[in-house]
């Protein structure tokens, strides 16, 4: 599903952030991204969401060399990827529901089509009685599950996630990795980006430690 | 999980679903007021500019048809000549040229009306030896034989015919400077808007930074996020045209009924013979009207292609 071959990253003529990344994710598998802050995970984050290209080698996605793609194509690709922010990056102008709906939006379907599923998303993710509230009146963890759902609505087949439990407390943290295991449970592929040791310690998926900006893979 | 319980019972829930959806672009986030105030009074200065180029053109043709109409005869006295036997003469040729519809003698009344502006009301012309006008109405202004009739008043000693073409060619020369400094001006006026919308529309894409990369991130191609936008200023360019659009034609009607009670009355008809009663007409209100939707499209396609253009740089 996922290909790097000697991936290297650089910002401009800075020094590389990313060097040398061999790895494959197969489908439906869920890893942890961890390693101390700087190292470079939210960078190939963006490189896995085809926001940045790499400075060189190459990224398969979906069997398809991705430095050739053209910005249509691309396009289309990231539609398969789903993305959760720390920050939950919500528009507050909209409300929740909109807010979860706005990927399903953006491909041009309309309200009716899109409704039912919504809804039902809302309430397998506990925000059916706030569907219509607009983000700065939810908690943060409301956010965060308003932010789940709205990656996972266009059913991507990869969600990526940086550090969705940054702002919210352990409890709640461990409450929303179980939300990402059901996910994958239902065949998503999942990388979870999070310096959290405890948290880490509580699930037995495979971790992509990042130091120095090179990457390992640990059981 | 507190904090709304991921495993509390589902609620069942309508959504809003007969709602609108709320516009991606909030309003709030464009600097709305600013721009409805600006593109109305660009609308307005496009509006008074076309009207003013629409009243002073229909005055001009007007004019100008009215003075091709008719010819003028002249007979200046001359010693030796009698003058009605010539003003006679004159007529009678002028009605026998094919094209002409009738002939008659400017009366001395009607000469000295025409002198007063220069020489001032209550003067008699009696004791004065001045040339006298004969005015020949055309049936026929293509076909008339004009040449023929020059041909034919010059036998008369001290006659001669003027077509006015002079004035006319000076008439349509001004009319047409007019038009062509009005087009000039609803150019700049024109990009001026559009300038105006440039450097909005990369304010609001600077202070949407955030939901333009919310939208990228989720999928939203660049001609989607361009298409928000540009709605929204079109709803902007819209609301300011048709407040300038209504402000301009408002003003057309107040200086008609300001005209008519605050101009003195000789200035009023000196104005009103460049400009005419300052009456738009159907076909002015129509061309006001039409500015609106070309600012408002003006406003949203400026929007869009800067919009494109700056995501085209960022992405």
């Amino acid at each position: 599903m996922i290909e790097f071959t000697n991936v290297g990253l650089r910002y401009g003529h800075g020094p590389e952030i990313l060097r040398d990344l061999n790895f494959r994710i197969e489908p439906g598998s869920f890893h942890f991204l961890t390693g101390p802050s700087g190292s470079g995970k939210t960078s190939l984050l963006r490189l896995l969401l085809l926001s940045l290209k790499p400075s060189r080698g190459n990224v398969t996605m979906f069997g398809r060399d991705v430095g050739a793609l053209d910005h249509d194509a691309l396009l289309d690709m990231r539609r398969h990827i789903g993305i959760v922010f720390q920050e939950f990056r919500l528009l507050d102008h909209l409300t929740t529901f909109e807010n979860v709906a706005l990927p399903l939006r953006v491909r041009g379907q309309p309200e009716s089509a899109y409704r039912d599923n919504v809804t039902e998303l809302l309430q397998w993710v506990g925000l059916g009685e706030r569907m219509d509230a607009h983000p700065p009146l939810l908690s943060g963890g409301e956010k965060q599950r308003a932010a789940i759902a709205r990656a996972v609505i266009g059913r991507p087949e990869i969600l990526l996630a940086d550090e969705p439990t940054g702002n919210v407390d352990p409890e709640l943290s461990h409450k929303l990795v179980r939300l990402f295991v059901e996910l994958n449970r239902l065949g998503t592929t999942i990388i979870l980006a999070t310096h959290e040791l405890p948290l880490l310690d509580s699930f037995t998926y495979p971790r992509m430690t990042l130091t120095d900006g090179r990457v390992s893979f640990h059981d | 999980m507190t904090d709304a319980a991921i495993d509390a019972p589902a609620a069942i829930v309508q959504p809003q679903a007969q709602k609108r959806a709320a516009p991606i672009v909030p309003e709030r986030s464009v600097a709305g007021r600013t721009l409805v105030l600006l593109i109305a009074i660009m609308t307005f200065l496009s509006g008074v500019t076309l009207g003013g180029v629409v009243l002073v053109q229909k005055s001009a043709i007007a004019w100008s048809s009215d003075v091709g109409r008719e010819v003028t005869i002249q007979i200046r006295p001359v010693e030796g000549e009698v003058m009605e036997s010539n003003i006679r003469t004159a007529i009678a040729l002028a009605e026998a040229t094919p094209g002409v519809a009738r002939a008659y003698v400017l009366s001395i009344e009607d000469s000295q009306k025409l002198l007063e502006p220069w020489l001032g009301s209550g003067l008699d012309l009696s004791t004065l030896d001045i040339p006298r006008l004969v005015i020949v109405e055309l049936s026929d202004t293509v076909d008339v034989d004009l040449t023929m009739l020059a041909r034919d008043i010059a036998t008369i000693n001290g006659a001669s015919l003027d077509t006015h073409a002079a004035w006319r060619q000076q008439l349509n020369t001004m009319a047409g400077t007019i038009v062509f400094s009005g087009l000039l001006v609803l150019a700049l006026i024109v990009l001026a808007t559009v300038l105006a919308v440039v450097f909005a529309t990369r304010g609001t894409m600077a202070s949407n930074r955030e939901i333009v990369d919310v939208l990228h991130f989720i999928g939203a191609s660049n001609a989607f996020i361009a298409g928000e936008f540009q709605g929204r200023f079109l709803a902007l360019g819209l609301r300011g045209g048709l407040i300038g659009g209504l402000a301009a034609v408002a003003f057309f009607f107040l200086v008609a009924g300001a005209a008519g009670s605050i101009i003195p009355d000789e200035a009023s008809a000196q104005l009103s013979f460049f400009v005419g009663r300052f009456s738009l007409g159907i076909d002015g209100i129509l061309g006001i009207a039409a500015v609106v939707p070309v600012i408002a499209a003006l406003t949203a396609i400026t929007s869009r292609l800067t919009v494109r253009r700056f995501l085209t740089q960022t992405s």
